[in-house]
């Protein structure tokens, strides 16, 4: 059976100043995905749902860290300012014999005349097996980042990294997206500005900032989790409740080669009452610039526990509900003409109540 | 469809958006290897439990209800999976019956297959033809949602006890007129108490022009055309309107029952000897006023008269229904509530002296807001001892909690229509011939003028109907102040 091809259409405009943007990507993507899916026709199929974690553990040596006591207070600038933010998620909606399946969406996110509006890229299903998972992450990088490829990195080694890789993928184009499309403007990352690991080549971050700095944006890149310490306690714990809102600077934060930090390491504590978050804003961006960027940060979009709103949604708009697997998992059923199977759980087979097998929704 | 659960005789079936199914459809679950199906009534239609269904919705809103605004790139399409399984719905059904060898029967105990069953929508007329609704006296109530007609026999309200049951303005006496006008046409004796002067013109059609059932309409207006001669009124009749309607104390009413045999052996039953006769008789001077102020009130309701040529006999217009079918419509409209039911103690008294002697067959009665002209003891008496002489009563209200429980109990055909009060629903779900769950779900949501079916007519399927149209002059309709303004 062949799948049917689809025409592509992306969306015809951003709300954004400038009117196009790069289809290159999801196009890949969409391929990529439609390739995929033509293999596993009549295959079994178990259904069972993963979340990946994109935040893989980057060595730092954190040991010399130290945190400026001394806090940069924050003022709130109203000055209308366009905020934009990206994220993107994956899940395994199931297993096949030959492989798993996995779904990567994206989202952009921005605020503009105090309301919010999005654009939402996937999801994008994906039959990866140990055949074509080099192929499918080749074609996919191919497509947009040539420049930034590193040649030579050890590839895909575990099935089960494939998809946080792709994801990963994703959330760069996007970033590059947002980052020449905003135009004095803030662009806000999920994550930090560590570059050099095998998901984010030195080349390829550096681009994406590059690209900001053009367009006269600041780019923040809020870490929702962190584990940077310093003397022994979590650098975000350390930050001490003020009614204001305030920034602390870290200093002696020494990334390992062939880990490089592209941005400073701040800790946030951007709303009264609430929590405080490791914040990396571009090494390039002058001081001021980033001061001001944060002031209109406070002024324009709303924060919630002191994360950003437009960042919230956007982790929430490609965040997969258990529905949507549920729909993912029935259109893939329908259209490979999977065969749904139950595959009893060996952990609670074995160890009934005492069995912690992978936990179905 | 796919069956979730079962629980009892409650079915639990998966819908999913392209299978349109409503409250009161009729569902056949077929187990092919079993050989056997289930009819099942689908009594309330909710939202599937689907996992992440509130993340869904909330994620939309971001602060102060406001709407996101944006734009999906879906090459995929998953977005339609995606509502087709935020929109699937859940079907509680009532298990109606089992089909084998296409032979119904009430059993629900059999448990079909989950994953084999098959699930398909029941349409009416298969429905009818399984049941056999249908009879050798059909008479159309109305279609159906599936645009078939709903026939039932006649013969199934013949020693059957009705209820005619809605809130106002949503059919009813519509209703009771088509059961009327079709009994009429099979030759039925009809006898309608007409509270509201609504029946008084079904031999007319709209247009004011006379109709087949024409002749057939008999309208008895107490104190005009209907009125009585007292020699020919039996004495245990007159003693009744006295007692039940007119409060006539015991020891009274022995007095009356001596006065009265006293004028008859003389051969004098008139009104102005009955008043001569209470007046100078030797008795108790309490006797003698509670005697004249019940005369008194027979004489100014103006139903009795000593002209025997005005006096209207009851029996003929029964007899002339009886050898052509035919309805007594008695018009109570502006008839004072004392009496409304010196009249109505009237016509049952003759009408039970009539059926007892075996004069006349049987008689179907209808009867509009009964409580309020029907005495206490008289429910218990249709119900019992009236039906077995052969009064067929049909029991037409707006307000359920005035007919009695054991009505409800033992009512053999029930058509419902629309009512949201609890207290209301309540009252009809004791009905014995359907579950309390039906009534109060599918009545609460019946459109005007659409009917739910209970009881033997539909031989225990609940079916809900669109009462059809009748062309026959509606005196029903409410008088308004501004309708001309409108």
């Amino acid at each position: 059976m062949v799948i049917e091809q689809y025409t592509i259409a992306t969306p015809p405009k951003y709300n954004f100043p400038q009117p196009t943007i790069d289809e290159a990507l999801p196009q890949r993507l969409l391929e990529q995905s439609m390739g995929s899916l033509r293999y596993p026709q009549r295959q079994h199929f178990q259904l069972n749902q993963q979340s990946f974690q994109q935040s893989a553990k980057i060595d730092l040596h954190a040991e010399t860290l130290q945190l400026g006591m001394q806090p940069i207070l924050l003022k709130p600038i109203h000055e209308e300012t366009q905020i934009a933010a990206c994220d993107t998620s994956t899940i395994k909606i199931g297993e096949t014999s030959t492989g798993i399946l996995i779904a990567v969406r994206g989202a952009n996110v921005w605020k503009k005349h105090r309301s919010y509006k999005y654009n939402r890229f996937g999801p994008f299903i994906f039959h990866i097996t140990e055949e074509n998972k080099k192929e499918v992450y080749d074609a996919i990088e191919r497509a947009y980042f040539v420049s930034g490829r590193v040649q030579g990195h050890p590839g895909i080694v575990n099935l089960m990294q494939n998809p946080t890789r792709i994801a990963s993928l994703l959330e760069r184009w996007l970033q590059a997206t947002l980052s020449g499309m905003l135009n004095e403007g803030i662009v806000l990352f999920d994550g930090s500005l560590t570059a050099g690991t095998v998901d984010t080549p030195i080349e390829r971050l550096r681009g994406i900032l590059v690209k900001a700095r053009e367009c006269k944006n600041v780019v923040l890149a809020f870490s929702k989790i962190t584990n940077l310490r310093a003397k022994g306690r979590l650098i975000t714990d350390l930050a001490l409740e003020r009614g204001t809102p305030y920034l602390l600077e870290t200093t002696g934060l020494r990334p390992k080669p062939p880990i490089v930090l592209l941005g400073d390491v701040y800790v946030a504590r951007l709303s009264h009452r609430s929590f405080a978050f490791r914040l990396d804003i571009d090494k390039e961006d002058p001081y001021e610039q980033r001061i001001e960027a944060l002031g209109k940060l406070i002024g324009n979009d709303v924060l919630s526990q002191g994360y950003p709103e437009t960042l919230r949604l956007a982790h929430i708009l490609c965040t997969f509900t258990a529905n949507e697997v549920i729909a993912m998992q029935h259109f893939v059923a329908r259209r490979c003409g999977l065969i749904i199977i139950n595959r009893p759980d060996m952990h609670r087979l074995l160890f009934g109540p005492f069995g912690r097998g992978e936990s179905y929704s | 469809m796919k069956l979730y659960r079962k629980e009892g005789n409650i079915l639990q079936i998966l819908s999913f958006p392209n299978e349109t199914v409503e409250k009161g459809d009729y569902l056949l679950v077929e187990d092919m290897e079993a050989r056997k199906a289930l009819i099942a009534q689908v009594i309330d239609v909710q939202f599937a439990s689907v996992p992440g269904v509130l993340e869904e919705l909330l994620r939309s809103l971001p602060d102060g209800g406001e709407l996101v605004l944006g734009e999906d790139f879906d090459p995929l399409e998953i977005a339609s999976h995606i509502n087709y399984i935020q929109d699937a719905s859940l079907l509680v059904c009532k298990i109606r019956a089992t089909v084998e060898n296409e032979n119904l029967s009430p059993s629900s105990s059999w448990l079909p297959s989950r994953s084999q069953s098959t699930i398909k929508r029941l349409p009416v007329p298969t429905l009818l033809k399984l049941a056999r609704i249908e009879g050798k006296l059909p008479i159309i109530l109305g279609g159906t949602k599936d645009s078939s007609l709903l026939t039932i026999d006649a013969s199934h309200l013949d020693g059957r006890l009705n209820i005619i049951t809605g809130k106002k303005e949503t059919g009813k006496s519509h209703l009771s007129k088509l059961l009327m006008i079709n009994l009429v046409g099979y030759k039925a004796t009809v006898v309608v108490f007409d509270l509201n002067g609504e029946y008084i013109s079904l031999g007319m059609t709209g247009d004011g022009k006379r109709n087949a059932h024409y002749d057939k309409i008999h309208v008895l207006t107490p104190g005009q055309n209907f009125k009585t001669a007292l020699k020919h009124v039996n004495l245990h009749v007159l003693l009744g309107i006295l007692i039940h309607a007119l409060h006539l104390p015991g020891t009274s009413a022995r007095e009356f029952r001596r006065i009265w045999q006293s004028l008859r052996e003389r051969d004098m039953l008139t009104l102005h000897e009955l008043g001569e006769a209470i007046r100078n008789w030797n008795c108790n001077q309490l006797v003698r006023d509670a005697l004249s102020s019940r005369y008194h009130a027979l004489i100014n309701s103006g139903f009795f008269t000593d002209s025997v040529c005005e006096a209207t006999l009851l029996e003929d217009s029964l007899f002339k229904a009886e050898e052509h079918g035919g309805a007594i419509v008695i018009n109570l409209k502006n008839t004072s509530a004392i009496d409304r039911q010196v009249v109505v103690e009237y016509v049952l008294g003759r009408l039970v002296e009539q059926l007892t002697s075996w004069k006349i067959k049987a008689t179907f009665l209808f009867a509009e807001e009964a409580h309020l002209y029907l005495r206490e003891t008289y429910w218990d008496d249709i119900v019992t001892r009236m039906r077995h002489f052969g009064i067929f009563t049909t029991f037409i209200t707006n307000q359920p909690d005035t007919v009695k429980e054991n009505i409800y109990r033992q009512a053999d055909n029930i058509f419902l229509f629309n009512f949201t009060n609890e207290h209301d629903l309540e009252v009809v779900s004791r009905a014995a011939r359907v579950d309390a769950e039906t009534v109060k779900s599918i009545a609460r949501d019946l459109p005007p003028h659409h009917c739910l079916v209970l009881g033997k007519v539909v031989k225990d399927f609940p079916m809900v109907v669109k009462v059809k149209a009748m062309d026959v002059k509606t005196m029903g309709e409410t008088r308004l102040f501004f309708k001309d303004m409108n």
